[in-house]
């Protein structure tokens, strides 16, 4: 108990209350605003539901879940082969990736590997869905800030990639081109020729996007010091990505963790940032995209032949076990933990997709911005509503 | 800002993609080729088809719906034992509710069933997806030779 009494210190807290506050006759209670969760231009459903004061933001809290497809469910009714088809929609701007991390479980189960052509035709394709991702993304940040133009350069170019996806697995968006143990098909004859035309044309818009976008004094005041994570924050709420190594956080799975694919064979660089601001986050992306460029081509150069297939069973049943795989998709770190039960289907499957966690940094970030950087920390953060809610 | 220098230069690229040909398609008037691997529609071959099942059962979100009935055939050599053959009445597929996957031409153990990229298909109703088993024939005439592979591929097995 102090010794004050409990009136008097009533007064001194009401009193110092009275002096923080300078126009107390102006002050109001507030206002909600409701960011979503219908828009026009998003491909999905979120909503952000902040407390403004004036033009701050006091606190804002994403709602999640209008997109919740029940994914981890499905899949427990379905078998091995029939489950790649459904997690290409999770993230649906770089599907193959989604396929990746669940068919290396599978194979860690069934302690089979994918030969080397195959492990090295995986990486291609995740490298370019990547591109096909995070190429968006360098146009649609420009167009949350208002310039309209950088979009339109974005779907223009991703198409090119697009186009080699299709040419090769059959789907612009859903590729469904792994397998258990390999591949469904090899290559079509003369694919990596135009493959490494679009790469450069991939550089080519990246290029493009530097000078329009990077170097543009609007779009530097709008996001440099906007949104600022610090690493230990950004580590703390499990970001993942690009979003973390714009903190200055050196972390990438595809270097950091042990896995079969051809990451190790090439020779490429971890991108960082030590800003952690908006701007450190397009820059970071801008410099990946790039970076994927270099390692499709020099898979391609050095593309091993042989066969796709390892040897599998026609009716693959997984045996009893579990297994956690996690890669570095565009997003961030993506991982399935897959438990069998020896049995055509999994028993149970968790899916961790890394825009659920980079939006769960938004009450934090959000605190004490105003109302338009709520629209750049938002394009800045980057995430796709079906990864958040699959 | 005493200058605009940056925003000059996002500027010149734009004026040069100005001076550039459109690059978008006049859809209805001009069409794109899809390449030969895109999945656009199912095509099937009737006589292939034994009635198995395995497409149905191994589709996705069960999409494919099979009828069929067990008949008898005239011996294949002059005084042998007429043969059981089964004969297929009916062979839709739901396209309202297909997934693109692709998994039932992939497990079709008889070769019934192809992809074609044909795309112009869309219907006014959803029901008119129903695609039965003629019209699933008639998508067979747009069926691709498979093309060769890239070098360093194993011919052969797939």
């Amino acid at each position: 108990m102090s010794a004050v009494p409990q009136n008097q210190q009533r007064a001194y807290v009401t009193g110092q209350a009275a002096d923080a506050r300078v126009n107390v006759e102006l002050e109001t209670d507030g206002m909600t605003l409701n960011i979503g969760p219908q828009h026009p231009a998003t491909h999905g459903t979120l909503r952000i539901i902040t407390r403004l004061d004036g033009e701050q933001v006091i606190s804002a809290e994403p709602v999640m879940g209008y997109m919740h497809r029940g994914y981890e469910k499905l899949v427990e009714v379905r078998t091995y082969p029939q489950v790649t088809t459904l997690i290409n929609r999770i993230d649906w701007l770089g599907s193959f990736a989604n396929e990746v991390p669940f068919i290396l479980a599978a194979e860690q189960l069934m302690e089979i590997e994918a030969p080397p052509r195959a492990q090295w035709i995986r990486t291609v394709l995740f490298e370019m869905s990547r591109i096909a991702n995070i190429t968006l993304f360098l146009g649609d940040m420009g167009v949350q800030l208002g310039a309209i133009t950088a979009v339109f350069y974005a779907f223009r170019d991703r198409e090119h990639v697009l186009n080699q996806i299709e040419a090769a697995t059959g789907g612009r968006f859903h590729p469904n081109y792994d397998r258990i143990g390999g591949l469904k098909e090899d290559l079509p004859k003369g694919w990596v020729a135009e493959t490494k035309s679009a790469m450069d044309k991939v550089r080519r818009f990246c290029d493009e996007m530097e000078t329009l976008l990077l170097g543009n004094e609007i779009f530097e005041t709008r996001a440099r010091g906007i949104g600022v994570i610090p690493p230990e924050i950004a580590l703390s709420y499990g970001l993942s990505g690009a979003n973390l190594r714009a903190s200055g956080v050196d972390w990438d799975l595809r270097r950091d963790s042990p896995n079969p694919l051809a990451w190790s064979e090439v020779d490429w660089k971890v991108w960082t940032h030590p800003d952690g601001d908006s701007f450190a986050r397009y820059w970071v992306r801008l410099q990946e995209t790039r970076e994927a460029a270099h390692i499709v081509d020099q898979l391609l150069d050095g593309l091993p032949s042989g066969p796709i297939m390892a040897k599998v069973p026609r009716i693959i049943k997984v045996p009893a076990g579990e297994a956690w795989v996690s890669t570095e998709n565009p997003l961030g770190e993506m991982g399935y933990y897959v438990v069998s039960k020896g049995d055509l289907g999994p028993f149970r499957v968790k899916i961790r997709t890394p825009s659920f966690n980079n939006i769960s940094i938004v009450p934090w970030v959000m605190k004490g911005v105003y109302v338009p950087d709520v629209i750049t920390i938002l394009a800045s953060l980057y995430f796709i509503l079906g990864d958040i809610d699959r | 800002m005493p200058e605009l220098p940056g925003l000059m230069k996002g500027l010149g690229v734009t004026l040069r993609t100005m001076l550039k040909p459109a690059v978008t398609t006049q859809y209805p008037r001009v069409k794109e080729a899809p390449p030969t691997r895109a999945r656009g529609v199912i095509a099937l071959k009737e006589e292939n088809c034994t009635v198995c099942m395995l497409c149905a059962r191994q589709c996705p979100d069960w999409c494919i719906y099979i009828e069929g009935h067990k008949t008898k055939a005239p011996p294949r050599r002059p005084g042998g034992k007429p043969r059981t053959v089964q004969l297929l009445d009916r062979f839709d597929i739901d396209y309202s509710l297909c997934m693109y996957c692709g998994i039932c031409v992939e497990v079709c153990p008889f070769d019934a069933l192809f992809w074609s990229p044909e795309y112009e298909y869309s219907e006014p109703r959803i029901a008119d997806l129903l695609h039965d088993k003629e019209r699933l024939g008639e998508w067979m005439d747009g069926v691709p030779e498979p093309e060769p592979l890239e070098a360093g591929a194993q011919a052969g097995k797939r």
